[in-house]
């Protein structure tokens, strides 16, 4: 056993695929959770775009390819202090590391919907976020989902928005949106589902043809333009206004379930280990690399890699191939700078 | 024998000629440049005795003791007010004193002669004087340096304030450029000159404390010097001349136009056109102080200190191209700072709204559905309240529906009292034709006002509580709804409070209280949202409130602003209201509400929310 080891902050999936590479180097990374379980967000969802494959599979093999890997969670890092290229991590349960690098992967936070008062979240009983839906998906136990027969989706909550001061794109919401859309559709087959879009961004293999057979399967509407305003009329429906810009029409309507895409923002939970590290945010609150292409896992500070959400919205294939490519910058820094012992 | 004319006096006669003229025309000019209603109006103001009082009491208030600026920089105050009075009392005093002592006296003097002689004498009276010993006249001669001494004084403040703008409570005072200077280089030495002038003949035409004691016992040694006093006597008249000549091209032509605006003002006239009549009395007046340089919410960004008031005045008088003048007509913020500082009061706002008027806006705006609209799809009030109890209208307007904490805390304030109120636009408003106002569109505004003050009048309410200030702004100064009373529900809720019809627990809570513009400054609306808030928790002060209070950036008067200009007066403004730590930010305005949501660093929440916090907890 080297006795220098990587530490891996954040147990998602991009946490999980890194540590679980760094393992196959040869090296010997710790996971710092601060929840009680791996996972991240992927726990909270049940399917996945654009296939709706089972979250819980890829959850399962992740988890399976790390199970050898020292862990610990409900930890939380309380104090980090750099000695040449060693950083000297102390845990808030008193746990102690000498780490040859450090590896942030702390991900995102939804977007908090209360922020767009407009759209009525957490004061409307019939407004839900997209996570809620993922997890009625996943329990069926939401009493405000009650055969619903007019269901909307609203594109883009908190992402492209200057108002909410995230003018960047989640990247993950229009798949997330036409993938619940039709699993509603399954759910309720009577129901009409409507999304509203300010710019459908398919960008991803599938993604175009979840867009057609959202359309053509599951007849799912999409409108082109953003919801201004929500409000309750007396029989407690939702009555929502819209902008058809394609049709240059202004529109009324009334739900029964508003479902909000709330977008990404850069995980607070890492506000407190970028201020030990000395590593900044870019713009957009999320944290800063050292380039925008060939140096994505590097940060200004040497030893301190980044990987997944953290730096930027992502979908699951672009975090995890993001993992991986941390491991391998990881391994190539510890060969050149940091402890050749450790790289046989 | 003292002679009875010397040429050094003719510079200043000419010149005084020539301003006296050129007032008089442009005042005839801005006269005939009213509309006929306002110029009939205006006429008969200036006869009536109750408002001619009010013209006199104005005028000395303003004019010559400054009262305005004395309240908000004492220092500053007392400089206007000593050289202003102090010249003032100078010539008056001059008059009575050349009067009464005039050396024609006993003299066969030509009729002609005798009126010119007037023009002079009073200004340069030591001159052409013999001193006299009489009481009368040494009574005369204090006066006359004591002001002297009064103008020397506020002078040095004013050189003061030049070189060290922090000293009399300035941030950043106006730019000037050569012109500028050189006149209040000659406004600055007038005085000295004069003083010196004086003094130096002190001996033959007496004086007082100042001239005979101070001035020629010790600056000039006791010694008369015939060509020496001549000199002074010259440069005296000259600068005169020079500041009088330049006065209608500088910014001292503020000294004349002040009189005519308050007279304009007190006859309760409005701007209507942006370089006419009372716009140019208004533009005349500005004295470029800056005052509202440091107070403008724009120059929390760098560059756009050049967009206010005081410079804007400045294009628009010197006939700047219209495409300048445009921008920063659109770039302001609307927020009634600057007119809240401005010693003379000058509604630059006004003015801006009157050149947006002229601007042709793409704006497509299509009101059919006006006629369409029968009545307004309210929620109806409860049918136990309705048959025994006066209706209660309630109109959120377009901002409340964004918001909908405080339509739904409105909602159960409403309840709790027990009120019979029926929400009018609860299923979406009209207009209340602010934003078109806001944009100088002005038949677009009256269309909607139209419509609004139909359905209004329909319902047979007695109360109209309305939950925007935007709203309430238009609503109080442009809808005609006679009975009818209209209410912010700052004043609606603290009228509850007082009334004992809302039982709220008191909290520990600290809350700082932002006061939105268009409630504030439009209507001096400050204690009822105070009183509300020591009803419900601690009241925390921030770094200036009440007519102060600046924008929280996020209003719709600019045309122009852009998202990130907006930002730093945003930041600025929590920055100021958090300064003693506060738990929450409360406002009464929608738009204010959601602008601070997004930059703050703490919770930001209506006046309605807290108080439905406080009935509930």
């Amino acid at each position: 056993m080297n006795e220098y080891r990587i530490l891996i902050i954040g147990g998602g999936p991009a946490g999980m695929e890194t540590a679980y590479q760094l393992k196959n180097l040869g090296l010997n990374p710790v996971i710092i959770e601060r929840n009680d379980k791996l996972g991240g967000h992927l726990a909270q969802w049940d399917r996945l775009f654009p296939s709706s494959d089972s979250a819980e599979t890829l959850l399962e093999k992740l988890k399976d390819q790390t199970k050898d890997i020292e862990k610990k969670l409900n930890a939380k890092i309380s104090n980090i202090t750099k000695e040449g290229n060693i950083f000297h991590v102390t845990l808030s349960n008193g746990i102690k590391y000498d780490a040859a690098a450090i590896v942030i992967c702390t991900g995102f936070d939804l977007f908090k919907a209360e922020k767009k008062q407009e759209y009525g979240y957490g004061i409307y009983n019939n407004v839900i976020t997209n996570a809620e839906l993922e997890d009625y998906f996943k329990t069926h136990n939401d009493k405000r989902i009650d055969e619903p027969k007019r269901i909307g989706f609203v594109h883009c909550v908190g992402s492209r928005d200057v108002k909410v001061n995230n003018t960047y794109c989640s990247k993950v919401c229009c798949a997330t949106a036409l993938k619940q859309a039709c699993e509603i559709k399954d759910e309720f087959p009577y129901a009409d589902v409507y999304c509203f879009y300010m710019d459908l961004r398919m960008f991803g293999k599938g993604y175009e043809d979840l867009y057609l057979k959202a359309q053509k399967d599951f007849d799912i509407k999409c409108v082109r333009g953003r919801v201004c305003e929500v409000s309750e009329n007396i029989e407690g429906k939702l009555v929502i206004k819209a902008e058809d810009t394609l049709l240059g029409t202004p529109m009324k309507m009334t739900l029964d379930l508003l479902v909000l895409m709330c977008g990404m923002e850069k995980s607070k939970s890492s506000n407190e280990i970028q201020k030990m590290l000395n590593i900044n945010n870019n713009e957009d609150g999320f944290i800063e690399t050292r380039d925008n292409f060939s140096g994505l896992n590097l940060t200004k500070e040497k030893g301190v890699f980044v990987a997944g959400a953290c730096t930027s919205p992502k979908t699951l294939p672009d975090t995890i191939a993001e993992a991986r490519a941390a491991a391998m910058e990881v391994f190539n820094y510890l060969k050149v700078n940091g402890q050749p012992s450790l790289v046989q | 024998m003292r002679p009875i004319f010397d040429p050094f006096v003719l510079p200043f006669v000419i010149s005084m000629t020539f301003v006296l003229l050129y007032c008089i025309i442009g005042m005839i000019r801005i006269i005939f440049q009213l509309p006929k209603e306002d110029r009939r109006k205006f006429l008969r103001s200036l006869i009536y005795p109750k408002s001619a009082l009010k013209n006199f009491r104005d005028l000395v208030n303003d004019c010559l003791f400054h009262t305005k600026i004395w309240k908000r920089k004492p220092l500053l105050g007392y400089m206007h007010m000593s050289i202003a009075l102090g010249w003032f009392m100078i010539i008056i005093v001059g008059h009575f004193e050349s009067i009464t002592f005039s050396p024609l006296r006993g003299l066969e003097v030509p009729f002609m002669q005798k009126m010119m002689s007037n023009l002079y004498l009073p200004i340069f009276f030591r001159y052409f004087a013999i001193e006299e010993l009489s009481l009368k006249a040494q009574i005369f001669s204090f006066l006359m340096d004591f002001f002297l001494l009064m103008i020397i004084s506020g002078i040095f403040i004013a050189v003061v304030k030049k070189k060290k703008p922090k000293k009399v409570g300035m941030k950043r005072v106006t730019k000037f450029g050569i012109k500028e200077d050189m006149v209040r280089l000659s406004l600055w030495t007038i005085f000295p000159l004069r003083f010196l002038a004086e003094s130096s003949i002190a001996n033959i035409a007496g004086g007082s404390f100042l001239t005979k004691y101070l001035g020629f016992e010790l600056v000039f040694g006791g010694n008369y010097n015939e060509t020496l006093s001549m000199v002074f006597w010259w440069l005296y008249s000259i600068d005169l001349a020079i500041f009088m000549t330049l006065l209608p091209f500088s910014r001292y032509m503020h000294i004349p136009a002040e009189a005519l605006l308050i007279l304009l003002r007190n006859a309760g006239l409005k701007t209507t056109e942006p370089r006419k009549g009372y716009a140019v009395a208004e533009i005349y007046s500005c004295p470029s102080c800056g005052l509202c340089i440091d107070v403008c919410p724009m120059s929390e960004v760098k560059d756009n200190y050049k967009n206010t008031a005081v410079y804007f005045i400045r294009n628009i008088r010197k006939g700047k191209r219209r495409r300048d003048v445009k921008n920063m007509t659109e770039k302001c913020l609307m927020c009634g700072k600057c007119i809240e500082v401005c010693p003379l009061g000058i509604e630059s706002l006004n003015i801006k709204i009157a050149q947006r008027k002229k601007t042709y806006y793409k704006i497509k705006s299509d009101f059919s559905y006006l006629e369409r609209l029968q009545d307004y799809k309210t929620t109806r009030p409860q049918d136990d309240l309705s048959a025994h109890s006066q209706k209660t209208l309630y109109f959120a307007g377009c901002m409340s529906h964004l918001t909908p904490k405080i339509t739904r805390s409105m909602t159960k304030i409403f309840k709790l009292a027990n009120e019979n109120f029926e929400f009018l636009d609860a299923d979406g408003s009209i207009c209340c034709g602010r934003p078109m106002m806001l944009t100088g569109k002005i038949n677009e505004a009256k269309a909607l006002i139209a419509k609004n003050t139909e359905l209004i009048k329909k319902s047979g309410a007695k109360k109209l509580v309305l939950s925007c200030p935007i709203c309430y702004k238009v609503f109080k100064e442009e809808y005609q709804l006679d009975g009818i009373e209209i209410l912010h529900h700052t004043q609606y809720i603290n009228e509850l409070i007082e009334n004992d019809k809302l039982n709220i627990d008191r909290s520990d809570k600290r809350y700082a209280y932002h006061d939105p513009c268009e409630l504030g400054r439009a209507f001096g609306i400050y204690d009822e949202p105070r009183n509300v808030i020591d009803n419900i928790g601690l009241l925390t002060q921030g770094k200036s409130d009440r007519d102060m209070s600046a924008c929280c950036g996020g209003s719709i008067g600019s045309l122009t602003m852009s998202m990130e200009e907006r930002d730093e007066i945003t930041k600025n403004t929590i920055k100021d209201l958090t300064l003693n730590q506060p738990d929450e930010i409360v406002t009464a305005c929608p738009l204010c509400l959601k602008t601070f949501a997004r930059l703050s660093p703490i919770e930001v929440k209506d006046i309605a929310e807290i108080v439905v916090e406080g009935l509930e907890g």
